[in-house]
């Protein structure tokens, strides 16, 4: 009852700590790991483009070492011949090209902003305040020549980030470089960070369903656990009610006995000698004093007095002649009180039953008289005691108002006794049912026979 | 406590006191003796000694209780009568319902006084029964006035249904007059009695009866 419930809250706050744990540490663990990954693949793709970038201004270097050894060294001619080539060396479609500065910052190649030729833009500066030109002369003379900063890409026409590689060409004192656009490259970490992000939402809801339904679960065991454990422990509070009912019958019939076979043989033993003492006196030639007489009645009352009290602790017809006889006796009493005609149907055999049964089946019958007496405005019963192949049938049908009985008089004694009775007969293995309507009530006990077979051989068999 | 006087003996009412109080044995026997035509032979306090006794001694009455450890009044009168048919049971109990006296008229008493009415009246009864007549406290016997008893839907005695019992299980009736110790008529008459009372004819049809009800085991 108690225990069970505060075992469930101990479950249910574990089952809520446990998750939390598990939803901090596997998202600090997912982002720390994604982190490193996306770091590491920037780096790859980074590189990547820095090789791709070496390679295209390789290939830009070795066209222009070939004209220069065909034009003449240090020709004027042979600078634009070679601007006019670069100018047209295109690849990756519009965005793949060279540019050519000289150290003023002065444009000497730009195929995709032309209007740059011949003006200069060493103070030139990208939307972060980069000097963007005079960072890439310094990185070409710098041997390294890679370069970062932010450039309008052509075939979008949008300003992103650029990594461009320069080479420096000393003697014509021209920078030589070609960049490409990282926005690719974000744009494919970015996705990668979605859907590392969308696993990790994923994992999220999945611990969160799990901890749900655990919780969820542990509820529904608990409560499964918990009605049954309420169950059984009525079960056991019924049990005990009964075995206290029946010590309290057994005590009952034991009173009742010492006051019918002690009590009031003595009295009685007492009035025969007042008997004897009378015709004593009679013999002699006396009168009885009044006193004598007095005292003689008074005995005959008192002896009626203590059979009355002895009979109301328990009827002790039921254990001399059984059951049927005792529900005859008390039917006759019933109908010398109510003038409500009672037909009694009883089988042919008797003693048939252990004491216990014969208490209880007699119980129903007072219990059920009573009720009929006090509520049922009937004018007939009738009381079926039957035995069939398997069960002892006991019928009370009365022809009264009847009543509800899902929801008996339960402030009055009538409704708690007849439950009290069901349970008792559930004790005894057996079963009672009520029926009840507006033209009478039918109450139905049954008892499997085997609870009293072989009863009356094992007690009246030699 | 035989203060019998100047009476021939064979003019006496022999009886024998069945009650398992001995106060309420001393309390009767006191006031018979005041009556000279009554010789209290013996008493005893169960049913089963009252069976050895009427063997025994053939007393005229037998005043039996009810209520007794060891056999009540009632089995043992049934016995007696089947044994010894000629003795004469009068009743002598505190229960003064119905079934008991209809019980009790069934197994062969004749006559049926409370314990609470004079010894002047059990008297009359002994004297009433011994002559073939029946005698009832004045209370039963306005009972029996008004409710009858129906000889024809009555229930099986105690013997009969452990004569029953004994056929259920596959006893001959020979074998049944030997563990009761009773003639084979005797049986022979009860079997008749408990078919006449159940309405059943064929031995398979009783055999059932008798489980269905408790009496073998199935």
């Amino acid at each position: 009852m108690k225990l069970p419930l505060r075992l469930l809250y101990i479950a249910v706050v574990q089952v809520i700590f446990t998750a939390l744990v598990t939803y901090y540490l596997v998202t600090n663990e997912y982002h720390s790991l994604a982190e490193e990954n996306v770091k590491a693949l920037e780096g790859f793709l980074i590189s990547q483009k820095q090789l791709e970038l070496k390679s295209y201004t390789e290939i830009a270097m070795s066209s222009v070492s070939q004209l220069r050894k065909l034009f003449n060294k240090g020709d004027i001619d042979t600078q634009e011949a070679t601007a006019d080539i670069l100018q047209s060396m295109l690849y990756n479609g519009d965005d793949g090209y060279f540019f050519v500065y000289d150290k003023k910052g002065k444009g000497i190649v730009h195929p995709k902003e032309p209007y740059r030729i011949g003006q200069y833009w060493l103070d030139l500066e990208d939307k972060n305040g980069q000097k963007v030109i005079q960072g890439l002369i310094n990185s070409a003379q710098q041997e390294n020549g890679y370069y970062k900063y932010s450039w309008n890409k052509p075939s979008e026409n949008i300003n992103v980030q650029k990594l461009a590689y320069a080479v420096y060409i000393d003697d014509w004192g021209w920078m030589l470089g070609t960049g490409v656009y990282l926005d690719d490259v974000y744009k494919q970490l970015s996705s990668i960070q979605n859907e590392i992000n969308n696993h990790l939402n994923n994992t999220k809801q999945i611990i969160l369903l799990v901890a749900i339904s655990s919780i969820f679960f542990i509820f529904i065991f608990g409560i499964a656990i918990n009605l049954s454990h309420k169950k059984t422990a009525e079960a056991q509070i019924s049990k005990l009610g009964q075995k206290v009912i029946d010590i309290q019958e057994e005590e009952n019939r034991h009173i009742s006995r010492e006051l019918h076979d002690g009590i009031i043989q003595i009295l009685i033993s007492i009035k025969y000698s007042l008997e004897a003492t009378g015709l004593f006196m009679k013999k002699s030639g006396y009168e009885k004093p009044d006193t004598f007489i007095q005292a003689e009645e008074n005995l005959t009352v008192a002896i009626q007095e203590v059979r009355r009290i002895s009979h109301h602790m328990h009827p002790q017809i039921l254990d001399e002649l059984g059951l049927s006889s005792a529900i005859e006796s008390i039917t006759a009493d019933f109908k010398k009180r109510t003038n409500i005609d009672v037909t009694v149907i009883k089988p042919d055999l008797r003693k048939l039953l252990p004491d216990f049964i014969n208490t209880t089946l007699f119980r129903v019958v007072q219990e059920s008289l009573t009720n009929i007496q006090k509520h049922a405005n009937a004018s007939n019963v009738i009381i079926d005691l039957s035995i069939q192949a398997k069960w002892l049938t006991l019928v009370i049908k009365d022809d009264g108002i009847g009543f509800d009985v899902a929801k008996p008089r339960s402030q009055d004694k009538a409704g708690i006794g007849l439950r009290n009775l069901t349970e008792r007969v559930e004790y005894h293995k057996g079963s009672l049912s009520i029926e009840s309507a507006s033209k009478g009530t039918i109450i139905t006990v049954k008892i499997p026979t085997t609870t009293f077979a072989n009863h009356f051989n094992k007690s009246n068999l030699e | 406590m035989s203060s019998i006087e100047n009476l021939d003996d064979n003019k006496k009412i022999s009886v024998l006191l069945v009650d398992d109080h001995p106060m309420v044995q001393s309390g009767l026997i006191a006031c018979l003796n005041y009556y000279e035509d009554i010789q209290v032979l013996a008493t005893c306090d169960n049913g089963k000694d009252a069976l050895e006794l009427v063997k025994k001694l053939k007393p005229d009455v037998i005043v039996m209780d009810v209520s007794m450890p060891n056999m009540n009044g009632i089995d043992a009168t049934e016995i007696i009568k089947e044994q010894v048919p000629e003795t004469h049971v009068l009743i002598f109990s505190m229960h003064e319902s119905q079934e008991f006296v209809s019980s009790a008229i069934q197994a062969g008493a004749t006559g049926y006084v409370l314990k609470d009415t004079s010894s002047e009246e059990v008297y009359f009864a002994i004297k009433s029964v011994v002559k073939g007549q029946t005698h009832f406290s004045s209370s039963i016997a306005k009972m029996l006035l008004e409710n009858p008893i129906k000889m024809e839907n009555q229930k099986l005695t105690t013997r009969e249904q452990v004569v029953l019992s004994y056929v259920a299980q596959g006893f001959s009736s020979k074998e049944i007059a030997r563990k009761l110790d009773i003639s084979y008529r005797t049986i022979e008459a009860h079997r008749r009695n408990i078919k006449h009372k159940l309405s059943i004819d064929s031995l398979a049809e009783l055999v059932r009866y008798a489980a269905n009800h408790g009496l073998i085991n199935k």
